[in-house]
């Protein structure tokens, strides 16, 4: 072996605690790194996964227009027959005034979006109807589901009471119609529909006065990714109408891009925490220096040449980045599968979708590797500057 | 017999005007290949920056310095170490080992810095036997004692067989039983493998019957044979 190696190996061996210290400062920094990405992907993969199993579908059909006026047996037909599909159900949303009277009186009054699904279809496209807490999900005509916050601000709703909606239709009619509460909707981290009521999409296609429109269909796939070429294909087939057919990812390009923003601010902020780390390991390298001067001195006197002074001091560097990183990447992995395995969630919210993140693991790894050797550099050179006399002397 | 050290009017300053202070003047020596040197003189007089000049660790102020044939001063520093690691050994009056490495990794090591590695274990381990330190090779020389350690320093003072061994003060930190041992260890190595030595003491008397015998006094350097030295010493 190399006699440098040799060398910055035992003399950094010599000094265990500035070695923890070096490894610990990297490792750690890694992991703080790792706990942001796994939280703010999980969250991101979690609303997601949500958003796609209550609201997106697969795919999810609306119109330029904003209804959708084809027969849903011509749609959910089509998709259907794909042998790809597991199944296709309409959706219709409109909003709804809920009055709170007392003795008569109208205390509030305020709005409430509603959505009307098919209760047959439904369940196989969708698990809307597992996130009936309370209850059974709509089953008849005058049957409905009351998401948890609109459960609560109408002062704590219960299953088998009868709520009275006021709807206004298509030629400004008000309709006014009883409903015996189904059920209570209620999703971790409110993903779900919590805010909505939810009824059955005849019911309000009748009180809108929109007997044959539909919102939007959501699909669901064998297998999502075939999204885009049922999509192409789907836009293919009615070519001449004017469909919009967005996959789970485009419809919740939004929320992707602003977990984006988010997690590269907080990511930005472990790098930060990485720097410091650096700055850490030139402390702890420039008193490992202090405290080996008089080797320095030795190795200079017998005829190592200040290169390979800067090169000892680098290969400590490589050695710090090397363990550090790989300490810290082993921190990091095992907070992910810890994560993963106990789909860990916060005080009862939604529970994290974790994915390992390989490519990225890797890429913090290599910076915090290469941190450290930069960081070894200055401390290096600083060696470099002994004369061997005085660091002999030094002692 | 060869020149392998050739020193004219070597000068060497310290500090400037008022406190300028010269502690070699005007020293001119040849030493010859295998020739066991003392350099002696009493504290101060220079002898150690003599041996330094010699090293390489220090550069005179003026003056010439020829080692097997080659006029150093005209190295640059990447060249002086190089210089340093072929051309020379060394031994310290506190051995100056790498704490973190064992006695043969530390005997080694000049080897290892020059790359020439073949036969490299079996000859160090050779040498640390004739030393009587075969017991000891994978010990740190923080295990070891004070004796031991001067004698693992000159194996490796000579593993790279340079064409000069500078010691100063080899035994100035060792009681006087341990100081014969190694005196009588360095006069072996030297018949042994022809090798010179230039050896700064300020106790003439343990190294006995040497070669050559030279005087720093107030940085200037007198030769005499060793009766002469004697009587002066006395």
């Amino acid at each position: 072996m190399d006699y440098r190696i040799t060398v910055a190996k035992k003399m950094l061996l010599s000094k265990k605690g500035s070695l923890l210290g070096a490894v610990l400062a990297i490792g750690v920094g890694i992991l703080v790194i790792s706990i942001i990405t796994v939280i703010f992907l999980g969250l991101q993969n979690a609303i997601i996964r949500d958003l796609k199993i209550y609201q997106f579908g697969d795919l999810m059909v609306t119109d330029e227009t904003g209804l959708i006026d084809k027969s849903d047996q011509l749609i959910i037909g089509w998709f259907e027959s794909n042998s790809r599909v597991i199944g296709a159900t309409p959706r219709l949303t409109s909003s709804t005034d809920i009055e709170i009277r007392k003795d008569g009186e109208l205390i509030e009054l305020f709005g409430v979006p509603i959505i009307g699904v098919d209760p047959l279809r439904d369940p196989t496209v969708s698990e809307l109807h597992k996130t009936v807490a309370e209850g059974e999900f709509v089953n008849s005509r005058n049957s409905i589901v009351v998401g948890s916050v609109v459960a609560e601000d109408l002062g704590g709703i219960q299953v088998g009471e009868t709520l009275k909606l006021i709807i206004t239709n298509r030629v400004d009619e008000e309709q006014t119609e009883f409903f015996v509460v189904n059920g209570i909707s209620k999703t971790p981290g409110g993903t779900g529909l919590d805010s909505n009521l939810i009824m059955p999409i005849d019911t309000l296609r009748d009180l809108i006065d929109r007997p044959e429109e539909t919102g939007n269909f959501i699909v669901k796939l064998t297998d999502p990714d075939y999204s885009q070429e049922i999509k192409e294909l789907f836009l293919l087939s009615f070519s001449n109408d004017d469909f919009e057919v967005k996959t789970t990812q485009e419809a919740g390009r939004d929320i992707i891009r602003n977990f984006s923003s988010a997690l590269g601010m907080f990511t930005l902020i472990g790098y930060v925490g990485l720097m410091s780390s650096a700055f850490a390991i030139i402390t702890i390298q420039m008193m490992l220096i202090s405290s080996k001067t008089r080797d320095i001195g030795i190795l200079r006197s017998i005829g190592t040449r200040r290169k390979d002074v800067l090169i000892i001091f680098i290969i400590q560097g490589l050695i710090i980045g090397l363990i550090g990183a790989s300490v810290g990447t082993a921190f990091g992995l095992a907070f992910t599968t810890y994560a993963k395995v106990t789909n860990m969630s916060f005080a009862g919210s939604l529970e994290l979708e974790v994915e390992y993140d390989f490519a990225s693991t890797f890429s913090t790894a290599l910076t915090a590797f290469t941190l450290a050797v930069f960081a070894s550099i200055y401390p290096a050179y600083k060696a470099t500057k002994l004369q061997p006399l005085e660091a002999m002397r030094g002692v | 017999m060869s020149k392998v050290l050739e020193i004219k009017n070597l000068y060497k300053e310290f500090g400037e005007g008022d406190t300028k202070v010269e502690a070699l003047k005007d020293v001119s020596i040849e030493i010859k290949k295998g020739e066991f040197i003392l350099i002696v003189g009493s504290s101060g007089s220079g002898k150690s920056t003599l041996l330094n000049m010699i090293g390489l660790l220090d550069r005179p102020t003026r003056g010439q310095l020829v080692i097997d044939g080659i006029e150093t001063s005209d190295l640059d520093d990447n060249q002086v170490s190089l210089f340093r690691n072929k051309k020379l050994g060394f031994i310290f009056q506190f051995s100056n080992l790498l704490s973190d490495l064992s006695i043969l990794e530390n005997t080694m090591l000049p080897r290892k810095i020059a790359k020439k590695t073949e036969n490299l274990v079996s000859e160090a381990k050779e040498l640390l036997k004739i030393m009587g330190l075969e017991e000891q090779l994978d010990k740190l020389p923080t295990k070891i004692s004070g004796g031991q350690l001067q004698r693992a320093a000159i194996a490796r003072g000579l593993i790279n067989n340079p064409s000069i061994v500078l010691a100063d003060e080899p035994t100035g930190n060792l009681d006087s039983e341990t100081a014969k041992t190694i005196v009588q260890l360095m006069k072996t190595m030297a018949k042994k493998f022809d090798q010179t030595f230039i050896v700064v003491t300020h106790d003439r008397d343990q190294f006995g019957e040497v070669d050559r015998i030279i005087t720093i006094s107030d940085g200037r350097a007198f030769e005499a044979d060793n009766t002469e030295m004697e009587v002066m010493v006395k």
